[in-house]
Parts: C-alpha cells; structure tokens; sequence
C-alpha cells in the first residue's frame, strides 16, 4: 500500500467491536435530524424580528445612476431602506483579491446583484417597499462567454483587470517539450463542462440583532465558515471582531456554496443595524442560484504524450474558466485546476496554462471537488482515447502510472499514502472488468457499457487563506463536577459529519461512553475559533487536534486517578470509565471519582489541543509550488455501468462500484455516505445539471429546471474502503468526501463509449446532446486506426 | 417563490354551491391538489381574490363503473388513479399516465381535474415575478411579445399534462358544469391550441368529471420523455391505443402531450386500420406523429431532438402493444 510501515493504535478494533474510531456509529446529530428537532437558521425563534429582503438588479451589467429610496423609506411599517452607500468596504475570501461589496455601488454586474435591501414588519411590507425603490441606471455591454469577455473591444468588469482577466496562470514542472519528444503518441483533444451549482438542500438564511445599547452584532447563518463571516462582518460593518457573534446552527448542506462570506449575510447585518432591531432575512432557491459560487464553465485543451507502453511522458493543459462576476475564491480554483493535475500518477513533465476570467453572470466559486473535477475529466478522458489508439486497457494504462509513495510531485506535493493501486485492484475485480468491458450485451437499441477513472483530492489545504501563525485547529475539552465530557469545536458540521468524527477521536482516546460526552460547536462566543468546513480540512486538522486534546486530557485524568489509587502514573490501567490498578483490577475507581480528583484544588479543567502542518508540508519552494499543498491525498477507483438508448440518447447508470483509500475510515458508515454522495454529485454534473443563462438571465434557477437526480437515477453504489494508514492523519485518516468525486465524469464517458463507439467530450450527458453525438460522429476507433502515431486535433 | 398574497377562501359542500361561488367572485380561482395553482400564485402568474376549495366536493371524488363506461371524478387524484384495479386492468395508458406525474407527493395531492386543467407552461413564463420584469415579460401574462415566437400573434406555452393524451387516445368525456347546467363534450373539445386559453371551459364552468369507455380487447400504454424518472413535465408524451384482430389492425389511436399548447391526436392514422402492422405501417405512423407535433423552445431541452425522439417513443409503445395483443 505504498505507506510507511507503523504501527496503528487501534483500541477499538483490537478488542472485537470498534467503540471509538473505526466505529459505524450513527452520527451524533442524526436523532435531532430525522425527528424534525433540529433547528436551521430560518426555524429560529425570534420574536418580533423585522423581514429582512433584497432588492436585485435586473440588468446584467449596468451603471447605478441613482437608487432613491425615499418613498420606499416613507412606507408605514418599513424600520430600514440601505444601498450601497451602507457599505463602502469591498469583501472577498482571498485578501488579495476583495472586489465585491454586500450592495453594489455605482455598478451592477450580474442579473441579481444586489443593490438595495429593507427591513419591514412584514413580508407584504418589505414587498411593498422593494416596488418603491427608483433605480436609474446606464446599461453596459456585458460579457456572458469567458470568449466574449477575452475580446481585445470587451468592455472591462472591473477597471483593474485588463481583458477581464481575473488571474493568468503559466506553470511548467519538468521537460514538456522533451517528454512529448521521447512519446510515441500524442494527442491533443478539447473538451468542455457546463457550469454546475451546488443545490444544497437548505436555501440560504440569515438571522442578525442588533443590541442598540452596546452596539453589539450577533449573527446566525448556513455558514461552512463562520470564522470568515465574522472577520467580514468586521470588515464590512467597521465593527471590533470583539463586539459581533457568529453562531451556525444546523445547516442542510454546503458543498462549497457556503465557504464564503455571502452577500445576504453582510446585507442582514446592516440591515439590523439600521433598524436597530433583529432581521431575519430569507432567501429563495433563486437566489441561492444567483448568489451562486458553482463550478465554473469550463474549456480545457489536454495534450499527452505516452510511450507505446502507456508510460505517460508529459501533459500540457490549457484551462479558461468563466468566472462570473467577481473574485470570490476563483484565483483558488484557477490555480488548483493546474496543480492538482499532480499527485494522482507520476507524471514526468506538466504545463500548464489557466485563465480565470469575469462575466456578467453570478461569480463561481469553491464546489466539491475545487478546481480539479473538469481538469480530471479532460485528463482521464484522453488518457482513455490515447489507450484506446495504443490499443492497452485503461487500467492497464494508470497501473503504469503509479506514484510510489512517499514521495514529492514535480510541483513539490507531498505523498505520504498511496492507496490507489488496492483501489483499482478492487474496482477491476468488483466491477468484472476483464470479463465484462466490451461484452455487455445490449438489447435491441439499449447499449450497454463499462468504464472506470481515477482521482484524488487533498485533505485540507496546508497553506491557510490567513497567514496568522496560528494552529490549523484547535480544540478545547471541558470537564467539570459532572464528570461529562464537553468537547467544543469551532468545525462546521454541514451534514457531513464533522461532529461525529470529533466525538468518536475524542471517546477512542478516553475510552468513556459517547453518553458522557457532548459537543458544542460554532458559536463564536464559546467555542475555539476554526478556519472552517472547505478543502475536507476538518478530519485531517480538527481530527487531529481533537487527538491531541483528548490525549492532554487523559494525562490529567491519569495523573489524578493515580494519585487516588495511591500509585504511579505508569502503574495506572486506564479503562476508560474506570481506572485500575495494573496487574490488580480489584483496586478500581469510576470515572466519576477519577474526575473528583482531578479538579481537586483546580476546578473545571479544560484540555486543549491543537495541529500545525508543518512547513515543509506547505509547499515547495519553486513557483506554483505552494498551491493544492496538503499533507495526505485521499485517492479513488470507480467503474461505472451504463445502458445508453440509442434512439432516445438517454443514458442509465446501472451501477457504480467506488473504492476510496481515505487513510483509515473513522467511521466506515459515514465515509460509505460521504463517498456515495461524491459519486452522485459527480453524476449530477455529468448526466443532467447545468445552469443556463440567456442575456445573463439564470433560466433554470429553480429546482425543476436544474435537473438534480432524483432518487429514479439513483444507481446502487458499491463502496470499498482501502485503509493506507497515511503517517500524520488522525489515526491514519484522511479525506473521503470529495476525491470520489471527479472520477465519475471519465468514466461514464469511458462506459458510454465501450457501449456506443461515441465518445463525448462535454458534459452534461443531457439526451439531447448524446442524440446528437450519436447521429453526428464517426464512430472514433474506425478513424484512429488508421494513424496511430499522428497527432490529432480535437473535433467535439 | 414569494408568500402567497392574501385570498379568501371557501370550501363548498357540492358542485353546484361551487359553480355559484364562482359567479360571485369573478377573480376566483377552483383549488383541488393546489400543486399547480399554489407555486405558480408564489411566483406572482396569476393572483386570486377567492380560492374555491374543491376538496369537499364528494361527488367529484366518485370513480365507479357506469356500465361500459368508467366515471372518474375530477377531485380524484393521480395517486388513486394509478393504482385503482379498474384503471390498471382496462386503461393501462391513463393509470401510467397518471403515475408519470411528478413524484408520490404531489400525486397523493394533485387531482385529475388539476391534470387536465394544467396551466401551459413554457421557460419565459415559468420564472419569478423578478426574471420576467427583467425580461419585459411575455404576451401571457402581462406583456405583448411571445418570446418563443416573437413575431407571432399568438403564445406558444406547451400544455404539459400527462393524463391528457392517456384519457384523448381512450375516446374519454368530460361532464362541465356551469351556470346553465351540466353539459358533456369529448375530452379532445376542451382544448384550444392556445397557450394563453388553452381551455374551452365556459365562465364559471367547472369540470366535474371524465367517462372513459371500456371497450373490450383494447390495449394501451403511455411513456413520456424526460431527463429524470421523477419530477420532470413531459418534454413530450406519447398515448398509443391499439385494438388487434389477428393479423391486422384493429384501431389505432395517438396522442401527444408537451408538443403544442394542448394534447394533440394524432390524425391520419385511419389508413393503418385492416393493415398488418409491419415497417411500411409504422414508418407511416411515425411519419403522421411528427406531422402532427410542433414542439416549440418552451423548454430547455434542444427541439430538434423532442421531434426525433417523440415518433420513437411511439414506434415502441405500438410495436410493443401489437406483440402483446397477439398473446391476448
């Protein structure tokens, strides 16, 4: 399995029945979920809390001439009318790159740019006054294609940025141009993904008091990141940090719609401060699609070269992304998109060149799998096409292209585990691979076939958005009388089940009952500060912390029951609700007494722990070297089964089998789910979802247009669980939530072809446009024969 | 979606009291299932001082057996419909139909009547208040241009119910009743190819019921093409109704829903009837279902393909229904 040798501390396992990690405990948060008890953001009890709403531009690029609100103001039951005169500080999630404020000022450059907001008694009021706001402006030119916005006559976005070029991205590690030279073939294809948007289940909300006598802000929000809410919240209000309070309550969802400050939030502050009251501001599903922060439209150039053997000598990737309207965290995703095209195979030399450029259309963002779906999907595609030429198999192809770990990427990533051969040893045999690929039988037009793909994410970016020389994560244990264990946490728990992982590290290393624990997150004024729920940190950093407190912990605890049993430390049997006498398990004490101790002359204990990546984890030194930097890639296998209607172009999943090495599962049910629910996000974007604008207009901004699966296309999906036991994770672990989940576009394009002959380089795999390859293009392998050796243009 | 805007409301004990309610109160609305009326009101199409409430109705829940003939009241829902033994048995096209709607939510709510009576829908119209000011609107509500077709006269809004063509293809009745009584016409009557009165209801009429004859040896079958198995409007459904004897068709009857701005039969189909039902007659058939559908860009998915894809999905469900019928 490519990971150091090391021996694991497996408590749980080695005595029958895990308890603490390597559990299949439910998650912590589940019974409050499935009984309707828990509480988002928009359930709140809030008495009295003024309607908080947005009013939006209808143009997609405009100049603000004059916003008057006064006859909005003047309506009887209206406590606050703000523009963007309420906000003169740009915000954004990258330091470097803040070019949005809460309300626009002076230009709009989105249909739905926010320009001004009210807060009412109530909902007719606050539509009331919306319908009286005046706004005058002076339309402009706008650019809806990454194309169109490059233009030498475009009109600029923002007046900084000359061909609206958000960030121009030019890397090249190792020899491009020798390794294309020593290939026996190369080949050079484009290919194309629509823009797809998160869905996530809960629409967006928000909840803002103002406390007038002390000019103090609390705000609750669906936020993955309420560290990054607060800090914005600052910014954005000219507040001290020490006067705001950020709670997150439960939230239905994120998928990297939330790892920003958002409009809405900032809105709804200062909407409670101008009506020096409490706002409760709703959002519809529109707006969640407006407000955005989706995978971006996507181009890609992919040129390989491969020796006759399958070696791969050199890649050369050119990507254009339309971006959207403002920064958000798109220099991240530019940026990743070029990097992360290491770490999965040993690849000698890449070149890469990336375009991030503005629209008038809602700014993309961080989505599950950032940066790195639509680069794998081009990557892993060509790779197919080039086996294919080379007549090898594709898995044949990748085993030729392994890392052996650890070991450095060109780019100076760090690979410390490296599950993926187990992963694609058990894909090949669960999926019947040798026996099936190329002889599934169809029926009449029904075609049938399998195809398999790779991929990899990291777990939690090494390098933080902030540079402020604290820990990565910090976590703080509470014991006191009661002799409960309070963890708190400043993770966000999303539904992915941040809480859980916590809790099972925490009970693993104290061995007492989950009864005796509980857990706080996410509330500013409690809880430790976290960076937050993105680039699947959490288990890795948090997890890690959550060890390190919890071992802090115990040597109190040991310390104390020693000193009641009357013996040394190391004469201590630690059996977590009880201690004992080594070698003498009739002198025991409970837990309840151990603790007693333990506050003896001290009182209420707190344990912290916290984790650092190290600096060398941080990136190497050289150019680009520091971008998709982590300490432990999660890696994925998955085949896909299809049934392709030749005459309808609809395409069936029949099934998937996934294996992912996430290090060592802490909690195989959890990470089966998170993995099944990588799979089908990834199927999402490659059968059906994509948003389309006309003239800027979002035409399928609602949840009936935007076609999400639905539990019809669900296929059954077998997960395997390889554990590498990666040297710095929490107990081995590492992620398993977003690394499944680029793999899935290849390899139903991969399946389509072995059932078709068509391969097709755009996504999504809507019936329309699989009619349309299949009445269009020559079947591929008719044509490639002929010249093996020739380096081909792409034709999609 | 918005709150929805303040409305009284009235639940009426018969059909008669409903009908009379809705002469008082001219900007009324009938709700049954609500699962139209209810988001397109959210989303500001079409407003209502009243919403006469049929769900008290008990006559117009009624689904019996009137000799050969099956009365199926308007107020009965989908779900009910799709799984009632009679349905199943004798008109397997209106209980798959009836199945093909949405998802086992909206059909343990949404009603017959509703399916019928579904508002026209097209991408231009089915936005929020907002996106449609931003896009000056359309000719069906509240402005003057058809956005499918700009220099066209008329809207070109598809009817997408998929009970229509189901109930169209049977040979079904619809039982209206109005101020002057109660009247009776053929299902195919009550639609204009309009997409802004795509109903020939008459003011104040209220559709009560629907008869569908029960006609011995007669197989049916409804499919319908979507992107996803739930959910999803038809981008086209297709009704076939087939009669067998020996080798040699007996009847023949299509209907489309989603390719024009209502259920369309499918005309020009008689020719088959006495022929076997080799390759020459169903290239005439699908020849007649491309004739006699006009998908517009209503949706987002491409036109072109609706087209294709619609006289294929009719290709199969009669090519099936045939095979069958030689075993019946």
């Amino acid at each position: 399995m490519n990971a150091p040798d090391r021996i694991l501390p497996r408590v749980g396992r080695a005595g029958g029945e895990a308890h603490g990690v390597g559990a299949r405990l439910p998650l912590v948060d589940g019974v409050e979920k499935v009984t309707g008890a828990a509480r988002y953001t928009a359930d709140l009890p809030a008495v009295g809390a003024l309607v908080g709403k947005i009013l939006r531009s209808a143009w997609a690029h405009a100049e603000l001439l004059e916003v008057d609100v006064s006859a909005a103001q003047k309506l009887p039951g209206v406590r606050a009318v703000i523009t963007g005169d309420a906000c003169d500080m740009p915000y954004g999630v990258i330091p470097i790159a803040q070019n949005e404020f809460p309300l626009a000022r002076g230009r709009v450059r989105y249909h739905g740019d926010p320009i001004a907001a009210v807060a009412a008694v109530d909902e007719a009021t606050a539509d009331a006054a919306l319908a009286l706001i005046r706004v005058k402006v002076r339309e402009q030119p706008a650019c809806f294609s990454a194309a169109d916005a490059r233009k030498p006559d475009a009109v600029l976005l923002h007046d900084n940025k000359p061909g609206n070029i958000e960030r121009e991205v030019h890397n090249e590690f190792g020899d491009v141009a020798a390794g294309f030279a020593a290939a026996d073939l190369v080949r050079e294809e484009t290919y194309q993904c629509a823009e797809v948007h998160h869905a996530m289940m809960e629409p967006n909300a928000a909840l803002a008091a103002w406390d007038v006598e002390r000019g103090h802000l609390t705000l609750w929000s669906v936020t993955q990141v309420p560290y990054y809410v607060h800090l914005t919240l600052a910014r954005c209000l000219k507040m001290e940090a020490a006067h705001i309070r950020v709670i997150k309550p439960f939230v239905g969802g994120g998928f990297g719609h939330r790892v920003e400050a958002l409009n809405f939030e900032v809105i709804c502050a200062l909407l409670a401060r101008a009506a020096r009251g409490t706002v409760r501001l709703l959002q519809t599903r529109e707006e969640a699609f407006l407000t955005h922060r989706g995978r971006p439209e996507t181009h890609i150039r992919m040129k390989l070269g491969l020796t006759r053997d399958g070696r791969v000598t050199a890649c050369e990737a050119e990507m254009v992304q339309r971006g959207g309207a403002y920064g958000g965290y798109g220099l991240v995703t530019i940026l990743y998109a070029g990097a992360l095209l290491n770490g999965l195979y040993d690849i000698p030399a890449v070149k890469y060149d990336g375009y991030r450029v503005y629209s008038n259309t809602p700014a993309c963002g961080a989505m599950r799998g950032h940066g790195t779906v639509n680069a794998r999907f081009a990557f892993e595609s060509l790779l197919d096409t080039m086996a294919g030429e080379l007549g090898l198999d594709p898995i044949d192809v990748r085993r030729r292209n392994l890392l052996k770990a650890p070991t450095d990427t060109i780019n100076g990533l760090k690979v410390m585990s490296y599950g993926l051969p187990e992963c694609i040893d058990w894909v090949e045999q669960a999926s019947g691979w040798r026996e099936r690929r190329g002889k599934l039988v169809g029926d009449g037009p029904i075609k049938r076939g399998l195809g398999m793909a790779c991929s990899h994410f990291v777990s939690g970016s090494a390098k933080p958005v902030h540079w402020s020389g604290e820990p990565h994560a910090v976590i703080v244990l509470k014991v006191d009388f009661d002799a409960s264990v309070t963890i708190l946490t400043g993770a966000s728990d999303i539904g992915q089940g941040s809480s859980t992982i916590i809790t099972q590290v925490v009970a693993e290393v104290l061995g007492i009952d989950y009864s005796r624990i509980r857990l706080i997150a996410t509330d500013s004024a409690i809880t430790p500060k976290d960076n937050g729920s993105y680039s699947s940190r959490v288990t890795f950093m948090v997890g890690n912390a959550a060890l390190d407190a919890a071992e802090n912990l115990k040597r109190i605890l040991v310390t104390a029951a020693a000193k009641r049993l009357g013996v040394s430390e190391a004469e201590v049997d630690w059996l977590g609700e009880a201690a004992a006498v080594v070698g003498d398990p009739s002198r025991q004490i409970p837990f309840a007494d151990v603790v007693e101790e333990a506050l003896v002359a001290t009182g209420t204990i707190t344990a912290k722990g916290t984790f650092t990546c190290p600096p060398e984890f941080q990136g190497g030194k050289q150019r680009g070297g520091a971008v998709g930097s982590t300490m432990g890639f999660s890696y994925a296998a998955q085949a896909v089964e299809v049934s392709v209607d030749t005459e309808l172009g609809t395409v069936t999943i029949d099934k998937v089998w996934t294996a992912i090495d996430c290090g060592f599962a802490l909690n195989p049910m959890s990470v089966e789910g998170q993995v099944q629910g990588a799979v089908w996000m990834g199927m999402g974007q490659a059968l059906c979802e994509e948003t389309v604008y006309e003239n800027g207009r979002h035409k399928a901004a609602n949840m009936l247009d935007y076609r999400v699966p639905t539990m019809a296309e669900s296929p059954e999906i077998d997960v395997h669980i390889v554990e590498s036991i990666d040297p710095n994770g929490p107990f081995g672990a590492k992620e398993a939530s977003e690394g499944p989940l680029s793999g899935f576009l290849s390899a139903l394009a991969a399946a389509v072809e072995d059932a078709t002959g068509a391969r097709i380089r755009q996504t999504p795999f809507t019936p329309d446009r699989v009619f349309d390859a299949l009445n269009r293009n020559p079947r591929p392998a008719a044509a490639a024969a002929a010249n093996p050796t020739a380096t081909a243009k792409g034709e999609a | 979606m918005g709150a929805l805007s303040e409305f009284r409301f009235f639940r009426p004990a018969s059909a008669a009291d409903a009908v009379r309610l809705r002469g008082e109160f001219p900007a009324s609305r009938f709700i049954a299932g609500g699962t139209d009326l209810l988001p397109n009101m959210r989303r500001g199409l079409g407003g209502a001082e009243a919403l006469i409430d049929l769900g008290a109705v008990a006559e117009m829940k009624e689904l019996r057996r009137d000799g050969e003939r099956l009365h199926i009241g308007a107020g009965v829902t989908l779900a009910t419909l799709a799984a009632d033994p009679i349905v199943v048995s004798r008109l397997p096209a209106l209980a798959q139909a009836a199945l093909a709607v949405a998802g086992p939510t909206h059909r343990s709510a949404a009603t017959l009547g509703g399916n019928l009576c579904l508002e026209t829908r097209c991408q231009y119209f089915n936005q929020s208040e907002h996106w449609r000011a931003a896009n000056q609107f359309c000719m069906k509500l509240d402005g003057d241009t058809c956005r499918v077709a700009p220099k066209s006269s008329r809207c070109y809004a598809a009817f997408s119910g998929d009970v229509a063509p189901a109930l169209l293809a049977l040979g079904a009745e619809v039982e209206l009743l109005g101020p002057q009584g109660a009247r009776r016409l053929p299902l195919a009557e009550l639609y204009v190819d309009d997409g802004m009165r795509w109903l020939a209801l008459g003011a104040d009429e209220l559709l009560v019921a629907v008869t569908v004859p029960l006609v011995a040896g007669r197989a049916s079958a409804y499919a319908k093409l979507r992107v996803r198995g739930a959910i999803d409007f038809p981008l086209a459904g297709v009704a076939v109704v087939l009669r067998r004897d020996g080798d040699t068709l007996a009847e023949l009857r299509i209907a489309c829903t989603g390719v024009s701005s209502r259920p369309e039969l499918i005309a020009g189909l008689d020719e088959l009837v006495g022929q076997t039902l080799d390759d020459a007659a169903l290239a005439t058939m699908e020849r007649q279902v491309k004739r006699g559908i006009q998908p517009m860009e209503t949706t987002l998915m491409s036109v072109p393909w609706r087209r294709r894809a619609t006289p294929v999905l009719a290709k199969r469900l009669v090519r099936r229904l045939w095979d069958e019928a030689k075993g019946g």
